[in-house]
């Protein structure tokens, strides 16, 4: 690509800059979408009241309630103040514990965070080593077997991957601890195990198929023909092209996993933001259900940032277009 | 890198990972936790939202808290359903609307603090006259309470109107150290019971420790941890792997297997008709649904035997428990014949009627509605089921219920914890009552005059409302007295009672 006249090429960290500000301007309009989703749509749940109340209260203690809570202000007063009070760094107080929601939402974290993160990097490098071992030998035995294999995996639900998991692995074999976080290694095996069956399934197909063009791609051939070892085509030719497209696959991924951990969480008893979600729902806690989703949209931004600026170090394209 | 030097490396790779996958499984047979001996250890449905005592009612909050953490003046016993001292050695009706009860000596709160007839006043105060909206309120207490303490071993408690069970209403409220927040609730509450609290890491685990001055007899496990899984599936299997000691809220179906004990959990299913919509507002329907509800099929399939045909909403052991009442005969005959007469004076009984259920409200509770809708459908009734969460449900189970919904039909489960009719009534039957959709003023006045009785008379004027409600209201289709389940180790001694939902005595267990 030339540079155009009058214009000289922008500095790597001018690069940098302009590419997260497009991003972060390009992203802040689907996150407030989802913040102004969530708010509206807690409130279409019904009113708190009635759960957090005796049955004998009153109409003055509902309303003393309510207006203790602001809920008893008009829905577009309510959201003024939720926003107003994301700019001072204040979410709210939890209507269950009354805990600061920021606080229960920052300890949660960290457990999905680390769930998702690991999850993700196995999967990664499971998927690149089924993936390739597959494509090298395009329609064996092998080939067809792993597949199969990984469709299935794709297509297993959580739960009773998770149920029949505790079933097998922790009652009838005994060597896994049912749930919980006491077992050291152990305890994550199952939980990382059933979050990462979809995503090991899916990446394992993106990558084959991908191996498989590269593999037959001229360059290659030619590699082979000037009799590189077949070892090093795949890993030092072959995987650096296949490897683009696993990587958006695998961010979509890694935001999926979100939904993942919902389930694997409530069901292994971790208490990461999954589980903080799902009670803050059943409970109408909408300050906690908020500060929830806020800090998983701004994570989904930066990953999605994070996966960005990985394609565009693999794919120079990609580089420049972020720049013009 | 020669081929040589790229053996070396694959050889060294080899060893790395063949040593990750023994050290693994080395782990994997030795690694998991063990029990300290002087542990209990507990699995429970979810995470108390609070510890709050005037709380306790809460189910989830009272089976940590009660008799554990804080104690109350008297508690009933489960099994033979007398009012015993606890904290209050003896109490007596000085005058119609007054009772003074005598308090135990040399009681101490965890912390050192003496109880005393002080603390006791602060307690109640703050439990029934403060506005912190303590959940006890509407469920134990309509009316204020005047509280006096002459000396540190007196307390003198008056009511609004003459209350006969005023000292078993008391049994509901917890004592909380004197300094305990009046116009706020306190999440962690300091008490008298035999445990105090040690640690609450949020999200994942309580912990109890003894309290070294407890007044009574040291409870066997120096300790209890609390942990809490969602699916009661992996509770159960919690126990049967050796993880923990006693899991609560199970069901037959979930492999807990010879380390399942089943108890009469005091709480009956029922169906509850919005009586004022139509069609449920013609009698003769609410009789027939009673008639096309096959009890004995729901209990021994879906249930597997764990319960019995209810035709009250209390069960056996409850002051003012019916025994000569039967369930309605499942009968389809009659109840179409029923059918056919309303059909016959024009009454329109294709309006679709909703069948509101709470998700997860016992084991089974899916099929159990599928199978009940299928019995209504019989009828030519247009019945469409509607599963909803906790918070969901409780808006038409509780009133003000919301307006112009047309014809619905409520699943309910009540528990009567407290072991006397007049808790059931106030709410279920009384034209007003929280959870009761509809009543007449004869009925309310009969339940009022009821009430007001002590002793043997109350408890055949209570039974004999319970043979009257369905002649003329005939609010509810009783479904089954249920029983619970929950999965305990052979390490532990611990006999479920029907209190065990409410309230789970960590004094009561003991190692095996």
């Amino acid at each position: 690509m030339h540079d155009r006249p009058g214009r000289t090429r922008a500095s790597a960290g001018d690069t940098v800059l302009t590419f997260l500000r497009r991003r972060a301007v390009s992203a802040a309009i689907p996150l407030l979408v989802v913040l102004l989703g969530v708010f509206l749509l807690a409130r279409l749940t019904g009113d708190p009241t009635a759960l957090y109340l005796p049955e004998s209260a009153s109409p003055a203690d509902r309303a003393e309630f309510a207006a203790a809570n602001g809920l008893d202000l008009p829905v577009w007063q309510q959201l003024l103040d939720y926003l107003a009070g994301i700019v001072q760094l204040d979410l709210g107080t939890s209507l269950r514990t009354e805990e600061p929601a920021a606080e229960m939402v920052l300890r949660a974290f960290p457990v999905t965070l680390s769930l998702a993160a690991v999850t993700m990097l196995l999967a990664v490098a499971g998927a690149l080593l089924i993936g390739s071992w597959a494509a090298y030998r395009p329609n064996s035995p092998a080939d067809r077997t792993s597949s199969f294999l990984t469709m299935t995996a794709a297509s297993v639900p959580d739960f009773w991957l998770a149920v029949t998991g505790v079933w097998l692995l922790a009652v009838v074999l005994g060597v896994l601890p049912t749930s919980g976080m006491d077992n050291g290694v152990l305890s994550w095996v199952l939980p990382v195990a059933v979050l990462m069956v979809r995503p090991l399934g899916v990446l394992t197909q993106v990558v084959r198929g991908a191996m498989v063009s590269a593999l037959s791609a001229p360059y290659v051939r030619l590699a082979r023909s000037k009799g590189a070892d077949g070892r090093r085509v795949v890993t030092h030719h072959a995987l650096r092209n296949a490897a683009a497209p696993a990587l958006t696959v695998a961010g979509d991924l890694a935001v999926g996993l979100v939904n993942g951990a919902v389930i694997v969480e409530t069901i292994f008893g971790w208490p990461g933001i999954g589980k903080l979600m799902i009670d803050a729902i059943l409970q109408r806690d909408f300050a906690v259900l908020q500060a929830a989703v806020l800090l998983t949209a701004v994570a989904i931004f930066v990953l999605n940032i994070a996966i960005d600026i990985g394609y565009a170090l693999l794919d120079a394209r990609v580089r420049d277009v972020a720049t013009v | 890198m020669t081929s040589a030097q790229r053996r070396a490396a694959f050889v060294r790779a080899r060893a790395v990972l063949v040593a990750a996958v023994l050290g693994l499984t080395v782990a994997a047979c030795g690694g998991q936790a063990t029990a300290p001996a002087d542990t209990i250890r507990i699995v429970l449905p979810e995470e108390p939202p609070t510890l709050e005592a005037c709380d306790a009612s809460l189910t989830g909050t009272g089976v940590v808290v009660r008799s554990n953490i804080t104690e109350p003046l008297a508690e009933r016993n489960p099994t033979t359903g007398a009012l015993e001292p606890l904290l209050a050695t003896s109490w007596t009706q000085t005058t119609p609307t007054s009772w003074t009860f005598t308090l135990r000596e040399g009681v101490l709160f965890s912390d050192g603090t003496p109880f005393d007839a002080a603390a006791a006043a602060h307690s109640i105060d703050r439990a029934v006259n403060a506005d912190i909206d303590c959940h006890i309120q509407g469920y134990v207490f309509n009316d204020s309470l005047e509280t006096a303490a002459p000396d540190p071993t007196t307390l003198v408690v008056t009511s609004d109107t003459p209350d006969p069970i005023l000292p078993l209403r008391l049994s509901f409220v917890e004592m909380v150290h004197p300094s305990t927040d009046a116009d706020g609730k306190v999440r962690e509450p300091v008490g008298t019971g035999p445990f105090r609290i040690a640690g609450w890491e949020p999200g994942t685990r309580l912990t109890l420790e003894r309290n070294p001055g407890y007044w009574g007899t040291p409870p066997a496990f120096a300790r209890a941890e609390y942990q809490w899984r969602s699916d009661s599936s992996v509770r159960a299997a919690m126990v049967v792997n050796g993880e923990a000691d006693i899991a609560t809220g199970i069901g037959p179906e979930d492999g807990a297997e010879e380390l399942g004990v089943s108890f009469p959990n005091n709480e009956t299913t029922a169906l509850r008709l919005q009586a004022t919509e139509p069609p449920l507002d013609d009698i003769r329907v609410r009789r027939a649904i009673g008639m096309v509800i096959d009890r004995d099929g729901i209990i021994s399939a879906l249930f597997e035997g764990a319960g019995t045909p209810a035709a009250q909403l209390i069960p056996d052991g409850v002051i003012g428990y019916n025994p000569d009442l039967r369930p309605e005969p499942f009968d389809t005959a009659r109840a179409q014949a029923l059918m056919d007469e309303v059909r016959a004076d024009g009454v329109d009984l294709s309006a679709p009627i909703r069948f509101i259920v709470r998700s997860g409200l016992f084991p089974r509770v899916s099929e159990v509605t599928q199978a009940i809708q299928y019995q209504l459908s019989q009828l030519g009734l247009n019945v469409q089921i509607q599963m909803m969460d906790s918070a969901e449900g409780l808006e038409y189970q509780q009133r003000p219920f919301p307006e112009g919904t047309g014809a619905y039909i409520l699943m309910i489960q009540h528990g009567n914890q407290a072991g006397d009719a007049a808790f059931t009534l106030d709410q279920y039957m009384l034209s007003d009552g929280y959870q009761s959709s509809y009543g007449i003023p004869d009925f309310d006045a009969a339940i009022a005059a009821a009430e007001a009785l002590s002793g043997p008379e109350r408890h055949a004027a209570l039974a004999a409302l319970f043979a009257r409600e369905p002649e003329e209201i005939d609010q509810y289709a009783y479904i089954a007295h249920m029983r619970g389940m929950l999965a305990r180790s052979p390490r532990v001694h611990y006999e479920p009672d029907a209190a065990t939902g409410d309230e789970m005595r960590l004094a009561a267990m003991t190692p095996a």
